[in-house]
Parts: structure tokens; C-alpha cells; sequence
């Protein structure tokens, strides 16, 4: 009796459960397929390859081509500021234009000129690490280094020696993007001038610094970035004439498909970190900051399009 | 000794009951948009599908971030501002095939399959149309649909200048084979 009872209940419960493994079959065989925690590099911890003052970990992908024109204007206030300099729109304190080339997904070349100081910079970037999905690799990392050119003409004796219209600037950047809103990172950078810039005597040749810059995210294509750096140089901290002052920036970054602009304001009159290191005398509170914007656009070189849709 | 030999067969009856399985690693799913500017494409060959020939339900699922695109910008565009592939990373329809094929039989079966389709986080019940093709040791299934951005709440913004269109034609197709445990 008690047999056939336990038998009974073996048979119906078998048939309910042979139902129930229609769906769940599916399921589970879909489970084991998955790979379920693959890692994945992180995209896009920013949208551009640059922030304000400092470059991203991000590098612009093989075979395209990343044009950059960037603007500081005059002063906004203080004594070249105010309505008479439209807040300092009437002037440029310097004016970038920048091209960034994809040689591979992971290494770029750039080449730009400012105004300020005629610099013409010839550079790479690197990047080493990518951020992971697992956080395996917890953070992004780039390399930059590049060589930058003074080639203007001087009365003085002071470039009868060649190498000394060269700087070099070397810097690692290290990203991470904590969640598709919020990305930070900071930048440890060393620059070489071969003549101390500007040129006072006391001025080092080398100049260690340090830069943090992040972005907030408030839409999917508008953020506020931030961005500081901090030279560590005696000669610029004990400097009574001229002062010198840590360049900084706040701004908005807009991204519109192919187009990243950013508005911001800054302390620092130059945009290449060649010049802003070794060079910013501005002081935030003496009105002495202006209103500067990035306008990037990417050109892809890649070739022809052949429809993937079958 | 009868117990044994029952629950043997309660494990048999089950396996039979859960009918064949197919399925499929490398399922090809392809996005095809027409937008004013140029028309966006993209392919995965990633999608994971399965396929019980018995019953009938099919489950599919593919990984966003697997779309590739010949234009990296685009690619990383669609990941971050349209399909959000952080917070949803995969696509997936599950549902049951109402007509009834034979994959024993070589030929071509029209089916529609019912159920619902899982696109930037937010479900759609659907009738998808397809084909299911069987050859002599191959099982094929072919289907075409279009997905509606506003269906899915994928948002398109006024201030871009690479617009998407308001639908996104989907094209999938997938080989399978007989699953063994």
C-alpha cells in the first residue's frame, strides 16, 4: 500500500514537473550559454580626448582624425576686463588649433600650434590600460609625450643655442570612470624647458606636477568638468614678481554626434600644459579669469562602407 | 529496488518531456537605421539563442556592447546615449513558436513566435515573423522586424547633428545545433 502510494506521488509529481520544464529548460540551457562575467573594457570614460587644461585617457580610434580648435579669451574683469573689453571677448590670450591622428586604436599622434608663445607641439599618446567591466583593471591609464618648438625670431642671444626653443612634456593619466556619470582622473606630468620659461633667473628647467580633473555627467551629453593642476617648483611658489598661481578650470562640455564643445572658465591664459605649467600668473580674484571653449570634431578615414545588413 | 527504478524514470520522463534542444552561440543580429545624414548600421555575431524543437520556445539574447559599427564614434554613441549598455547590457527576446515544425523533415516553415521582446530595459509583448529552414543536418531560423525607438523609451535629442530614425530594423539569423548536456 504504502508503496504504490509513494509510487503514485513519484508519477504525478514527475508530470507536473515535465510542464514546468518546458520554460524552465530554456532558461536554464540559455544560463549556461552566457557568458555571464566576461569582462568588458569600460568605453567612454570621457567624451573627448581632453578636458579643459588636461588630456584624457581617451585616444581617438585608428584611422581617425580629431581636429581641435580652442580658445582663451582677455580677462574678464579686473583692469583688461569689464564692458570697455566686452569681459575680456575683445582679446585672445591664446588660441590652440590641435590635430589628433588614430596610427592605432590605442595610439595616437598629435601635432598642434598655439598662439601663445608660437609654440608648435609634435606629440603621442599611449594608452596602456583600459578600465574593466570586473574592475580587474580598475582604471585607465595614458601615456603622453611630446616636444614642443618656440620658433620665433629674438633680438637676445638667448636662442643662439637651438635646443634651448625645445621643451619636452612628459605625462601618465590615470582614469577611471566610477559609473557612466562620474569619471575622475589625475595626471602626475614632468616638463622639460631648455631655457627656464619664463625666462628669470632663479627659474627651474624642470617642473614635477600634478593635475586631477573630472567630469559629471548631468544629461547623457551635457557634464561639468573640472580641472586644477599644481606645479611643484619652488621658484614659483617663493616668486614675489611675478606671482605665480595654480591653473584652474570649470566649465560645461556639450557632445551633439561628432561634436564635443566645451565652455569654460579659467585662470590660465595658455592651453598647452607646456605653457600653463611654467606659466600662469593669473589670480582668479583679481578678476583675472577668462572665458575659454573647445570645439573638437572627429573625421573618420576609414575605409569604404560596405553594408553589413543581410 | 522499485524506487530506484522509478525515480530513474521520473528523470526519463522529464528529459523527454522537455523535448530537443537547439542552440546557438553565434546568432547573427543586424540594425540597419535609415537617418538623414547616413544610415546606421551595425552587426553582432554574438547573440546566444535557444531553440526547443519539441515545444517550441525560443529565447534569444544578445550583448549591446557586441554591436560593432564601422565608425567607432557611432559605435560608442549608440552604447552611451541611446542604448545605455552599462545599465541594460543585453537585448533579448524569449517567447513560444505557435505553428509546428519538423526538424526531422527537411524544408521551409514560416512561424511566428510570440512573446516578449526585452530592448533598453523596458519588455514589449510581440508577434515576431520568421523562418525556420531545416537542411539536411542544419536548422536555420531567419526573422525580420523593426523595433520603435519610443517603444523602448530610446530617446532621440533635437540637438544632434547624427540623427536616428524613430525605428530601427532588426534582421536576425541564426544556425543551430542539437544541444548535448
Amino acid at each position: 500500500m504504502r508503496k504504490t502510494l509513494i509510487s503514485m506521488l513519484l508519477l504525478v509529481s514527475t508530470a507536473a514537473l515535465a510542464q514546468e520544464a518546458d520554460s524552465t529548460s530554456t532558461d536554464s540551457i540559455m544560463n549556461a550559454l552566457v557568458d555571464k562575467d566576461k569582462a568588458e573594457p569600460v568605453i567612454a570614460s570621457f567624451k573627448s580626448t581632453r578636458l579643459i587644461l588636461t588630456s584624457t585617457t581617451e585616444t581617438i580610434k585608428k584611422n581617425n582624425l580629431n581636429f581641435m580648435v580652442v580658445h582663451r579669451f582677455g580677462d574678464v574683469a579686473g583692469s583688461g576686463g569689464g564692458a570697455e573689453t566686452l569681459w575680456g571677448l575683445d582679446n585672445s590670450s591664446d588660441i590652440y588649433i590641435g590635430f589628433e591622428y588614430g596610427l592605432r586604436d590605442n595610439l595616437d599622434i598629435t601635432f598642434g600650434r598655439s598662439k601663445y608663445e608660437q609654440l608648435l607641439d609634435l606629440g603621442l599618446k599611449y594608452n596602456v590600460l583600459k578600465q574593466t567591466s570586473d574592475n580587474s583593471v580598475p582604471f585607465a591609464a595614458t601615456l603622453i609625450a611630446s616636444i614642443g618648438l618656440k620658433p620665433y625670431k629674438v633680438t637676445t642671444n638667448v636662442f643662439d643655442d637651438y635646443s634651448n626653443r625645445l621643451s619636452y612634456f612628459y605625462q601618465a593619466i590615470i582614469s577611471r570612470k566610477f559609473s557612466s556619470r562620474f569619471s575622475l582622473e589625475i595626471a602626475p606630468s614632468f616638463l622639460r624647458n631648455n631655457l627656464p620659461f619664463p625666462y628669470i633667473a632663479g627659474n627651474e628647467r624642470n617642473i614635477f606636477s600634478l593635475s586631477a580633473a573630472g567630469r559629471l555627467k548631468v544629461t547623457k551629453r551635457m557634464g561639468i568638468v573640472v580641472d586644477y593642476a599644481h606645479p611643484f617648483s619652488k621658484f614659483r611658489n617663493d616668486s614675489e614678481a611675478p606671482k605665480f598661481y595654480d591653473p584652474s578650470a570649470a566649465g560645461i562640455e556639450i557632445e551633439t554626434g561628432g561634436h564635443v564643445f566645451t565652455l569654460n572658465f579659467s585662470n590660465a591664459q595658455a592651453i598647452s600644459p607646456i605653457n600653463y605649467l611654467a606659466d600662469t600668473e593669473s589670480k582668479w580674484t583679481d578678476g583675472q579669469y577668462r572665458i575659454g571653449f573647445t570645439i573638437t570634431r572627429v573625421f573618420d578615414f576609414n575605409r569604404g562602407h560596405k553594408s553589413t545588413y543581410k | 529496488m522499485k524506487y530506484i527504478a522509478f525515480i530513474l524514470l521520473a528523470g526519463f520522463g522529464m528529459n523527454q518531456a522537455g523535448g530537443e534542444s537547439y542552440v546557438s552561440k553565434n546568432a547573427r543580429i543586424s540594425l540597419y537605421s535609415k537617418a538623414p545624414l547616413e544610415d546606421i548600421e551595425a552587426v553582432s555575431g554574438k547573440g546566444v539563442s535557444v531553440l526547443n524543437t519539441t515545444t517550441g520556445a525560443v529565447a534569444f539574447t544578445v550583448p549591446i556592447k557586441s554591436f560593432q559599427f564601422d565608425k567607432s564614434l557611432m559605435q560608442e554613441h549608440f552604447n552611451e546615449n541611446y542604448m545605455e549598455s552599462d545599465k541594460f547590457p543585453n537585448a533579448s527576446f524569449k517567447g513560444k513558436i505557435q505553428e509546428k515544425f519538423d526538424v526531422s523533415k527537411e524544408g521551409t516553415y514560416p512561424v511566428r513566435a510570440i512573446g516578449i521582446l526585452d530592448v533598453h530595459g523596458v519588455k514589449q509583448s510581440r508577434t515576431i515573423p520568421g523562418t525556420i529552414i531545416v537542411n539536411k543536418n542544419t536548422v536555420r531560423l531567419t526573422s525580420e522586424f523593426t523595433v520603435q525607438c519610443k517603444d523602448h523609451k530610446i530617446e532621440i535629442p533635437r540637438l544632434v547633428f547624427q540623427k536616428i530614425a524613430e525605428s530601427i530594423q532588426v534582421k536576425v539569423s541564426t544556425d543551430y545545433t542539437n544541444y548535448q548536456k
